[in-house]
C-alpha cells in the first residue's frame, strides 16, 4: 500500500493534465483503500478462459457509411465555441516541439 | 570494427476518399483553415464515429498490393494521450487487431532483388495541422480526422539504398493503387525511420534512433547515410546510443536530436466501445481484390511484352504514373508502342522538363499524339516534320489540320507515285539513257519532275528508291 | 397530466409550454432543478410544420443537460463546459422536435452524470420534491423531480449504472432505460461509452411506452444503433398471465424495513392473482457483490478517455495562458469538481498497460460472468425484479458520491442492466417512512412489450398512475 501515497496519485493526475489538492490527493488514498477491497472480490472469481465482455452486444456490424460528404460545419460555427482564435486558427502559445 | 545497419521504416499515408475517417466532413488541401470539419473532427462533446466504407476498401487495396493478410472482422482502439493538435485526446486506431498482417513488398538495388517484409498495416485518424510561427501556434482542424493507413515494416533493410527503395516501391504501388496522393512534401505521405547499427554478425539490435519528417525519397536515404555515420562515430569513440528522435537538416546533410525519448510512454490502449467489430463480407473483399487497379509490375509486363518497349523505356513511363497514364490514353488510338513511348519520353517529357510544367497543364491531347505518330508510321509525313508540327500539337492542336495547311502531307502510296514515275522515265528517254551512260545526276532530274508532277508531295526517298528499280527494267 | 391530454385540454401549446416553464421556475428556488429556461415561441412557431398528430404535440419537455442542442447552452452541469454552445443537435433532440415536443429547458444533473445525488451538479444539489432535504438521487435528478412535481408530463434522463432508475424510485415516478442501441446516443454528452442508455421519466406506464415510440430507432450515426424495427409500444398487451417474474433474493432478503417488506410481498401476491408466475431467485453472491467494482473500473476508465476532449482549447471555459499544457491543465483542474478528478485518476490507472489486466480486462470477464448468469435466469423467466433502493431518497446531509462497502449489492445491481445492456425501468409501488421506493425490473434484450406489460400490472395494483406531488 506504501505505493499508493498521495505523490503518486498526484503524479497520475498530472499526466491526466490536471492537479489535486493535498485534500483530493488524500481523498483518493482513502478511496483506494476501498477500492482495493472490491478489487479482491473481483480477484476471488474464477475467470480462467473468460472473454472480455466490451460491447453489450457483440454481434459484429456490417454497417459502414457511404463516403459522401454530408455534414460540415460553416468555419464560424467550427470556431464559435474557441476561446483564442485569430484569423480563422484557433491559436495557441507557441507549442514548443 | 565493421558495424550492419538495422532499418525499419513506419509510413503514414493519406487515404484518397472524399470524406474522413469517422465523419461525413470533406477531406480537402488547401481549404480555407477550419472549413472542412464537423464536430466529430473537432472533438466536440457528445459526438460518435461512423467509420467510412471507401477508407476500408483503400486499407484493403494497400493490403493486397503488399501481400497481407487482411483480417476480415475490422476492430478499433483508442490510443490516449494529449496534444495540441489532438481533439478527442485520443486517437482511434487498430493497437489489438490490424486490417493487413505479414506482407511484404519487393524492391531491386543494383539488380539484386530483395524482400522487405511488413509486420502490418492499420486505418486510423489523422490529427489537425499545426502552424509554429512567433506569435503561438495557429491551428486548422481540416485535416483532423483524415484517414490514414500506417504501414509498419520489419527492420529488412540494411543501407539507405535500400529504404529509398522501399519507400519508392511502395510509394509506387500505392500511387498506382489510387489508394493516396504519397505527396512526401504535401504530407499525404509520411516517413519515420527507424536506424541502428551492430557489430557485423551479431543478431541483437543496437539501440535505435527515430528520424521523422523526411520530405523526400532522396532525404530518406541521406538522412540514414549521415545517422548512420554519426552512430558510428559516436561507437568508434567508445560513446553509446541514446533513444532519441532526429530530423535531418539538408544544408548541413546531418541528424538533428529534437528530443531524447524517456522511458516508453503508456497509451493506455483498449478498445473503442463506440465501434463495434465490423465484419466485412468476404464477396466485399474479392471484388475489391478482382477489380484492383493495375500494379506497376503489371504495367511494365504490359509495356514489355504488348507494346515491346524496352526495360529502360518502359521503367521511365511507370516511374511518372501521369506520364505513363498519358501513354497509355494515347495507346488507345494507335498500335505503334515504340513510336510513341520515344514521342512520349524524349519530346514530350523534354518540353515538360525544359517548362517545369506538370503534364496536367499540358494540353496536349492523347489522340493527337496517336494521329500524328500514325502520319510518320504511314510515312505521310516524315520525322523531320513531325518535329516541326509537335510544339503546335503539344498547345493542344490537331497534328492533321497543321500538316495540312502546312502542305506536309507526303504522298507514299507506292501505285501513285509508281505511276507518276513512269509517265516521267517515258517522257525522258535521254536522262534514262545519260543515267546508264553513268550520269547519277539524271536521277536527280527525274526526281524532281516526280516531284513537280505530284505538286511537291510525292515521299522524295520512295520516288528516288522506285526511279531507280524502274530504269533497272528498262 | 399525462401526455395526451396536453393535446386535449383546450390550451394552445403556448400556453402549456408557458404555464410548464413558469411552474418549473417557480419550483426553481426549492428544488434546484434546472440548469437553462429555453426560448418557447421559435418552437411554437415550428409546430407549423409539424403534424397535429405528431406524438408529442405540443407536449412541453425537459432534456437532461448532457443531452447537446444547437444554439443552447448545454453544460453537463460541468464548470468546464459553462460556456458550450453546441452547433449540432442530439439525435433525440431531432426526434423530440419532429415528434412536435417543446423543451422548456435543460435540467441539472450530476457533474458529466458521474455520480448517483445530483449533489455534484455545478448549479448545485437538486432537492427532494417529497422532502426539500432529501436528495433528489442522480445522475438525472432534475429530469426526475420536475416530472414528480408535475412541470413536465415526460423528461430525458440518462442512466450508466441507474442514473434514471435510481432517481425514478425516489421520487415515486417511472423511469425507463430501454436495450442499448435502441436510443442513437449521438450528441449525448458521455459518461461511459458502453454502459450509456439514454432513458427518461414519465408518470405512468402508457406514456413511457408512448415516449419509446418517439424516441426508439436506427440512427446512421450512432454505429451501436439497432436496426431492429421500431414496435408499436403502446400496444402492449394488459395481460400478465403466464408471465414469469424472477424476484432477486438476494436483495429481498437484505430490505430492512417490513413497511418495505410486506409492500413487496403485497405486489408479489396481486401480480399472482392477476395471472404472473412470481418465484423468488437467487444469482451468485460473489458475482452480485463484485457488481460495483465491475462497474467503477469499466465506467471510470471509459470516462478518463471519453473526457480527454474537454480541454479548453476547441470549446469550454479556459483558463491559463502560458502554454498548452498549462492551458489544458488549468482548463482541467478548474473546469472539473475533484470529485471527478479523482474518478479520472482512478480510471487512468485502470488503463494503464502494466495495471490493464487485473483492472478493466479482469471487470470485463467479470461482467462476462454477470451477464452469462442473468442469461440462465432468461431461459426461465420473463423479468427479473427488485425494490430499486432499500429506503427512501436519503437525507442530503447524508448522502455522498463515494465507493463504499455498505448495502453492496442492494446499492448496485440495478447496474446489470447496463452490463447486459437490457431494458430495465423502476416503476413506483411503495410508501416508506413517507418517502416513495420503486421496483425495478429488467428484461430480455428488446422485450420491452413484455416490460411495459408488466409495468403496467404494477401500475393497476399500486395505483401510482400520472400521480405528482405537491412541492412544501
Ligand atoms: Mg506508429
Ligand atoms: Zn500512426
Amino acid at each position: 500500500m506504501e505505493l499508493y501515497t498521495k505523490e503518486y496519485f498526484q503524479k497520475l493526475a498530472k499526466q491526466l493534465m490536471f492537479t489535486l489538492t493535498e485534500e483530493e490527493a488524500e481523498g483518493i488514498v482513502e478511496e483506494f483503500k476501498v477500492l482495493q477491497q472490491q478489487l479482491e472480490l473481483l480477484e476471488a472469481i474464477d475467470t480462467e478462459g473468460v472473454e472480455e465482455m466490451i460491447y453489450p452486444f457483440e454481434a459484429p456490424t456490417s454497417f459502414m457509411r457511404e463516403d459522401e460528404v454530408e455534414h460540415v460545419l460553416t468555419q464560424e460555427e467550427a470556431l464559435a465555441n474557441v476561446s483564442n482564435k485569430y484569423d480563422q486558427f484557433v491559436v495557441l502559445p507557441r507549442v514548443v516541439k | 570494427m565493421q558495424y550492419e545497419t538495422v532499418i525499419g521504416i513506419e509510413i503514414h499515408c493519406e487515404l484518397k476518399t472524399k470524406t474522413k475517417m469517422f465523419s461525413s466532413a470533406p477531406v480537402t488541401f488547401g481549404q480555407p483553415a477550419n472549413s472542412c470539419t464537423n464536430e466529430i473532427d473537432l472533438g466536440h462533446p457528445g459526438v460518435l464515429p461512423c467509420l467510412n466504407k471507401k477508407a476500408v476498401e483503400l486499407a484493403i487495396r494497400a493490403c493486397t498490393a503488399t501481400h497481407c493478410t487482411i483480417d476480415p472482422l475490422v476492430k478499433f482502439d483508442r490510443k490516449n494521450y494529449y496534444y495540441s493538435d489532438l481533439p478527442k485526446g485520443f486517437q482511434i486506431t487498430q493497437q489489438f487487431h490490424p486490417i493487413g498482417r505479414n506482407g511484404y513488398v519487393d524492391i531491386t538495388v543494383d539488380g539484386e532483388k530483395k524482400q522487405i517484409r511488413l509486420n502490418r498495416i492499420h486505418m486510423e485518424e489523422d490529427t489537425a495541422k499545426q502552424f509554429h510561427g512567433y506569435q503561438g501556434t495557429s491551428i486548422d482542424f481540416n485535416r483532423a480526422g483524415t484517414p490514414l493507413i500506417e504501414i509498419v515494416s520489419e527492420p529488412d533493410m540494411r543501407n539507405g539504398k535500400e529504404a529509398a527503395a522501399y519507400v519508392e516501391a511502395l510509394r509506387t504501388s500505392l500511387l498506382y493503387m489510387n489508394v493516396s496522393d504519397v505527396k512526401m512534401e504535401e504530407g499525404s505521405m509520411r516517413c519515420d525511420v527507424n536506424v541502428s547499427i551492430r557489430p557485423a554478425g551479431s543478431d541483437t539490435f543496437g539501440t535505435k534512433t527515430e528520424i521523422k519528417n523526411l520530405n523526400s525519397i532522396s532525404n530518406v536515404q541521406k538522412a540514414i547515410d549521415a545517422e548512420v555515420a554519426r552512430q558510428t562515430e559516436v561507437l568508434e569513440n567508445g560513446g553509446t546510443i541514446v533513444q532519441a528522435t532526429y530530423r535531418f537538416d539538408e544544408a548541413t546533410r546531418s541528424t538533428v536530436m529534437m528530443r531524447k525519448k524517456e522511458g516508453t510512454v503508456d497509451y493506455k490502449f483498449f478498445p473503442e466501445p463506440n465501434i463495434p467489430p465490423v465484419q466485412l463480407d468476404e464477396k466485399w473483399i474479392a471484388s475489391i481484390q478482382e477489380n484492383l487497379p493495375e500494379l506497376p509490375s503489371q504495367r511494365y509486363e504490359r509495356y514489355t511484352t504488348v507494346y515491346g518497349l524496352s526495360d529502360y523505356d518502359a521503367n521511365v513511363l511507370i516511374n511518372n504514373k501521369e506520364v505513363s497514364d498519358f501513354y497509355d490514353e494515347v495507346m488507345k488510338h494507335t498500335k505503334e508502342g515504340k513510336l510513341v513511348a520515344n514521342w512520349t519520353i524524349s519530346e514530350l517529357m523534354a518540353i515538360l522538363n525544359r517548362e517545369n510544367t506538370p503534364l496536367s497543364d499540358c494540353k496536349i491531347k492523347p489522340e493527337h499524339l496517336a494521329a500524328m505518330v500514325e502520319m510518320i508510321a504511314k510515312k505521310e509525313i516524315s520525322g523531320k516534320q513531325a518535329k516541326e508540327l509537335f510544339p503546335d500539337v503539344v498547345k493542344g492542336e490537331d497534328p492533321k489540320k497543321l500538316a495540312d495547311a502546312r502542305g506536309m502531307k507526303q504522298v507514299s502510296d507506292v501505285s501513285a507515285i509508281l505511276a507518276i514515275v513512269n509517265q516521267v522515265l517515258d517522257e525522258q528517254p535521254q536522262s534514262i539513257i545519260d543515267y546508264k551512260n553513268g550520269k547519277d545526276r539524271a536521277i536527280g532530274f527525274l526526281v524532281g519532275q516526280i516531284m513537280k508532277k505530284s505538286k511537291g508531295q510525292a515521299n522524295p526517298q520512295l520516288a528516288n528508291q522506285l526511279v531507280l528499280q524502274e530504269i533497272a527494267k528498262r | 397530466m399525462k401526455i395526451n391530454d396536453y393535446k386535449t385540454n383546450g390550451k394552445t401549446p403556448l400556453q402549456n409550454a408557458t404555464e410548464a416553464s413558469l411552474y418549473a421556475k417557480e419550483l426553481q428556488p426549492k428544488l434546484n432543478a434546472m440548469v437553462t429556461f429555453t426560448d418557447l415561441e421559435p418552437q411554437v412557431e415550428n409546430l407549423k410544420n409539424i403534424s397535429k398528430d405528431a406524438l408529442m404535440y405540443g407536449v412541453p419537455i425537459v432534456l437532461k443537460d448532457n443531452v447537446t442542442t444547437k444554439g443552447i447552452l448545454t453544460t453537463a452541469s460541468s464548470k468546464i463546459l459553462g460556456n458550450y454552445v453546441p452547433v449540432y443537435n442530439a439525435h433525440i433532440a431531432d426526434k423530440l422536435r419532429d415528434a412536435g415536443a417543446i423543451v422548456i429547458g435543460k435540467s441539472s444533473m450530476d457533474e458529466l452524470g458521474m455520480g448517483g445525488t445530483n449533489l455534484s451538479a455545478a448549479t448545485g444539489p437538486v432537492y427532494n420534491p417529497y422532502d426539500l432535504s432529501r436528495i433528489s438521487g442522480g445522475s438525472s435528478g432534475g429530469s426526475a423531480v420536475l416530472v414528480a412535481a408535475g412541470a413536465v408530463p415526460f423528461a430525458i434522463g440518462t442512466d450508466t449504472g441507474d442514473s434514471v432508475r435510481k432517481p425514478a424510485s425516489y421520487n415515486g415516478i417511472v423511469g425507463v432505460k430501454p436495450t442499448y442501441g435502441r436510443i442513437s446516443r449521438y450528441g449525448i454528452i458521455p459518461y461511459a461509452s458502453s454502459l450509456d442508455h439514454v432513458g427518461y421519466f414519465t408518470r405512468n406506464m402508457y406514456d413511457a411506452a408512448l415516449a419509446l415510440e418517439v424516441l426508439a430507432g436506427r440512427d446512421d450515426r450512432d454505429m451501436t444503433s439497432s436496426f431492429l424495427p421500431v414496435e408499436k409500444y403502446t400496444e402492449y398487451s394488459h395481460d400478465v398471465t403466464g408471465k414469469k417474474i424472477a424476484v432477486l433474493k438476494n436483495v429481498t432478503d437484505i430490505i430492512p424495513s417490513m413497511e418495505l417488506k410486506e409492500q413487496m410481498n403485497h405486489l408479489e401476491e396481486e401480480l399472482r392473482k392477476k395471472g404472473a408466475v412470481v418465484e423468488e431467485v437467487s444469482m451468485r453472491e460473489d458475482l452480485l457483490r463484485a457488481a460495483l467494482a465491475v462497474y467503477f473500473i469499466i465506467a471510470n476508465c471509459e470516462a478518463t478517455a471519453n473526457h480527454s476532449n474537454l480541454d479548453g482549447i476547441r470549446f469550454g471555459v479556459q483558463e491559463g495562458k502560458d502554454s498548452y499544457e498549462d492551458i489544458m491543465t488549468k482548463s482541467r483542474t478548474a473546469g472539473f469538481s475533484g470529485l471527478i478528478r479523482k474518478r479520472f485518476v482512478i480510471g487512468s490507472y485502470g488503463l494503464f498497460e502494466e495495471n490493464q489486466e487485473r483492472l478493466l480486462r479482469k471487470a470485463q470477464k467479470v461482467r462476462r460472468l454477470i451477464v452469462d448468469e442473468m442469461n440462465e435466469l432468461y431461459k426461465t423467466y420473463d423479468a427479473i425484479v427488485a425494490p430499486a433502493s432499500l429506503k427512501g431518497a436519503p437525507k442530503a446531509t447524508d448522502a455522498e458520491d463515494k465507493l463504499s462497502n455498505e448495502y453492496l449489492i442492494a446499492e448496485s445491481y440495478m447496474c446489470l442492466g447496463n452490463f447486459s445492456g437490457y431494458p430495465s425501468m423502476t416503476v413506483p409501488f411503495a410508501m416508506v417512512d413517507g418517502l416513495p421506493v420503486g421496483l425495478n425490473m429488467t428484461c430480455r434484450a428488446f422485450e420491452e412489450q413484455t416490460m411495459f406489460t408488466i409495468g403496467q400490472a404494477i401500475e393497476e395494483i399500486s395505483g401510482w398512475c400520472d400521480k405528482t406531488v405537491e412541492v412544501k
